[in-house]
């Protein structure tokens, strides 16, 4: 059993074979970092627990791809906040499933946004100048007939 | 209350501290590889560890360009080494060609996975990762929506290219990664709009230099200031495809499509549709292994020079007056392209003299030979290809005029190499000469034998389908009166298509690796003398078959498991087909319901409105 501690301080336990579906984990065991506990410190508590029924699931129902595929579709049903934290934590912990379903979830979302439309989910600054933002307008006027 | 922040977090104020390790994160990345720049714009110092206190000038947006140096805001986490330093997982490379009008494809027939990338989104975008300097989150980032680069690129790469082009408008972090994506772009695959111009497509294939396949479905018309466009802007092309559509018009001719194969050392392969303006073609080239041209006419002259090649798939328009020489095109094929393994040429004026061309180009490797629509092919161009060339994988012969003797010498020859036989509209086989091949080839996989005129509105579902309802012959059809039996016990047939057989009214299957099967049209195949044994059975079609046959498929693909529910539920999909779920026997029964319930179910879907 591998013991797990988010940024918050909270303690998770998760079998080894569970856990090395993510690749830093793995890395840190196998280079014997990871005696009493791994701190994750870029993960809070509820991010890390998501994260942790993500690999549980895929863990367990491995060729289940119909199941598998309904809980993916139900994983990603979160706020945009809680969907950013788990790209980011998949991002820390290197692993590939869910950060490929996380990340082709915001895409999905965003692709047929208007430019507002995204900077609105994001809270992004618009930092371009006037002119700036017209040049890039008019590069690919074409392409949006 | 800090307001949004620039996106992303790209200038990072951090203590001192964090300069140094900005050093090595440089260093531990793979080296050798292309960057963006990492120096602040502004100041020109690195930016990692950095606070800019130079304020933009000349702007006129909301404040806050200027990073603020609240620590809360923006501090940076000192990164533990072993987590900034993956690397990028390689994306899934999904070379899947939609088929050019072929009557079938070189890739793996059996392969049921390729079937799932038509009809998908043609402006798909994917490329290679660049190693990026990776930037690590905020711990309390909870809300603001920033995402680090990586994550950024991960997220930015699944877009369609017109959403990536827009998405570069949202901010400068934006437009930054997403141009380090154009660049780092390997494969684009573009739908290009009617009335797009030039400009368009100039444009964006400005952006990605190092791209390497290229795949354009053209809704505008083509000419060779696209293939200029390419040849300027893409210096390392390795594949390129041009489709045509409806609206469009491939005005290409031979000459100009020759200079460009010749000026491009790294070509390998090209594809594209809608060749009938080319008027002639030399192609000459050491890189190019594999060339797919269809919608062909009229070729004054034909001569590929390219000792490389291995694939060559020249699909004719079915015109009857096709002035091109074949029988001078094929020999010539034989003594310039030595190495081919894979031919395919549909023409309606294939003949036999064609035929014994091929057959004394002697070439070595050929694996898979398909001659298509030559009514004009015979029992004895069976002969000659079958002493000429005894180790095909692979034998088309659709639309000939070959007999069941054909197929007596086709597995006289064949029956240790070949797995995969063609021979739909052969209005001359017969049931018998079918269940023959059956029994004598042993190595078997796919067997084609669709032998009616079909409407021409109709097509079948399946990937071994092809328009043949552009044929205007009228088959024979005096032998289907008398109705036919077909018996096939085969162990490793997967795929058998009987497309358009209404000459067939009864068929016992009994193949247990068969996955797919088709009986659209199959008007006369009598429900009462169908007998399937088939329990890997996933697909069948049975468009225009009675409806009691449709009933008897689906009650045979049930009937094979006694399975613990014996209601097996069976819904019928908006799109007309029905799903019925065959339960798997489980291969460790065990009173455990967890394993019961994970086992997997087998679906086999009848398809009715293909």
């Amino acid at each position: 059993m591998i013991v797990l501690n988010s940024s918050d301080g909270a303690t998770f336990e998760v079998e080894e074979s569970v856990a090395v579906q993510s690749q830093t984990i793995k890395h840190m065991i196998e280079d014997n970092c990871a005696d009493t506990s791994i701190p994750l410190p870029n993960v809070n508590g509820v991010t890390l627990a998501r994260v942790l029924e993500y690999i549980k699931k895929h863990a367990e129902a491995k060729d289940d791809e119909e199941g598998l595929k309904s809980f993916d579709a139900e994983f990603v049903k979160v706020d945009q906040a809680s969907l950013f934290e788990i790209i980011l934590a998949a991002n820390y912990l290197d692993i590939k499933g869910l950060l490929d379903l996380t990340c082709q979830t915001v895409a999905d979302q965003i692709k047929d946004l208007t430019v507002e439309e995204v900077r609105a989910i994001f809270n992004i600054m618009n930092d371009f100048t006037p002119e700036e933002e017209a040049k890039l307008r008019n590069d690919h006027a074409w392409a949006f007939e | 209350m800090r307001g949004p922040l620039p996106h992303p977090v790209t200038p990072a104020p951090g203590g001192g501290a964090a300069t140094p390790v900005s050093e090595t994160f440089q260093e531990v990345q793979r080296g050798g590889k292309k960057r963006g720049s990492y120096n602040c714009g502004r100041c020109g110092l690195p930016k990692k560890g950095h606070s800019c206190h130079i304020p933009k000038n000349a702007t006129t947006t909301t404040p806050t360009a200027t990073p603020s140096t609240d620590s809360a805001a923006s501090s940076v986490a000192i990164p533990s080494p072993l987590s900034t330093v993956r690397p990028p997982p390689p994306p899934p490379h999904r070379q899947h060609f939609s088929n050019l009008r072929r009557a079938l494809s070189f890739d793996d027939d059996i392969d049921a996975r390729d079937s799932q990338d038509e009809g998908e989104d043609e402006e798909e975008h994917q490329e290679d990762e660049e190693e990026l300097l990776e930037l690590e989150p905020e711990p309390d980032l909870a809300g603001s929506g920033k995402l680090p680069m990586s994550c950024l690129w991960e997220v930015l790469r699944r877009l369609p290219p017109p959403a990536l082009l827009s998405a570069a408008r949202v901010c400068k972090g934006w437009r930054d990664t997403s141009k380090r994506l154009w660049r780092a772009a390997e494969e684009l695959r573009l739908r290009v709009p009617a009335k797009a111009q030039i400009g368009f497509v100039g444009s964006v294939l400005h952006k990605c230099p190092g791209l390497v396949r290229l795949s354009l479905r053209m809704e505008s018309d083509v000419d060779a200031t696209m293939l200029a466009c390419i040849a300027f802007s893409c210096p390392n092309l390795e594949t390129m495809e041009i489709f045509t559509s409806d609206t469009s018009i491939n005005r290409i001719t031979g000459d100009e499509l020759g200079r460009f194969v010749a000026d491009k050392r790294c070509l390998t392969s090209i594809k594209m549709e809608g060749c009938s303006n080319l008027g002639g073609l030399v192609l000459c080239s050491t890189s190019l292994s594999t060339i797919w041209l269809s919608d062909l006419q009229c070729l004054a002259k034909i001569v590929f020079s390219c000792p490389n090649l291995t694939e060559i798939s020249l699909n004719f328009s079915r015109q009857e007056n096709d002035s091109t020489d074949l029988t001078t095109m094929v020999s010539s094929l034989g003594r310039t392209c030595p190495r081919l393994e894979n031919i395919h040429i549909a023409s309606l004026r294939l003949s036999h003299t064609v035929v014994l061309a091929l057959t004394d180009a002697n070439l070595r490797g050929l694996r898979m030979l398909s001659l298509v629509l030559g009514s004009e092919i015979t029992d004895a161009s069976v002969a000659a290809i079958a002493s000429s060339y005894s180790n095909l994988e692979l034998l088309d012969l659709s639309g000939s005029g070959i007999s069941d003797s054909g197929i007596g010498m086709i597995c006289n020859v064949f029956p240790e190499t070949l797995s995969r036989l063609l021979l739909a509209l052969c209005p001359n086989i017969t049931s018998s000469g079918i269940q023959f091949a059956a029994a004598q080839l042993p190595l078997l996989e796919l067997m084609d034998c669709g032998m009616s005129i079909c409407d021409p509105n109709s097509k079948g579902s399946s990937s071994l389908e092809r328009n043949e309802g552009d044929l205007q012959k009228t088959l024979n059809n005096t032998m289907h009166i008398i109705y036919q039996k077909l018996i096939i016990k085969h162990s490793r047939l997967k795929k058998l298509s009987l497309w358009g057989c209404s000459g067939l009214d009864a068929l016992h299957l009994n193949c247990p690796e068969l996955n797919d099967l088709n009986l659209n049209c199959c008007k006369n195949l009598h429900p009462e003398r169908l007998l399937l044994q088939c329990p890997n059975l996933e697909s069948v079609h049975a468009t225009g078959c009675q409806d009691m046959l449709v009933d008897t498929i689906q009650s045979q693909m049930c009937s094979d498991y006694t399975a613990v529910d014996s209601l097996v539920p069976c819904k019928r999909l908006p799109d007309g087909s029905k799903r019925v779920q065959a339960p798997h026997f489980s291969p460790k029964p065990s009173g455990d319901e967890k394993i019961w319930k994970r086992a997997s179910k087998r679906h086999c879907t009848v398809f009715l409105n293909s």
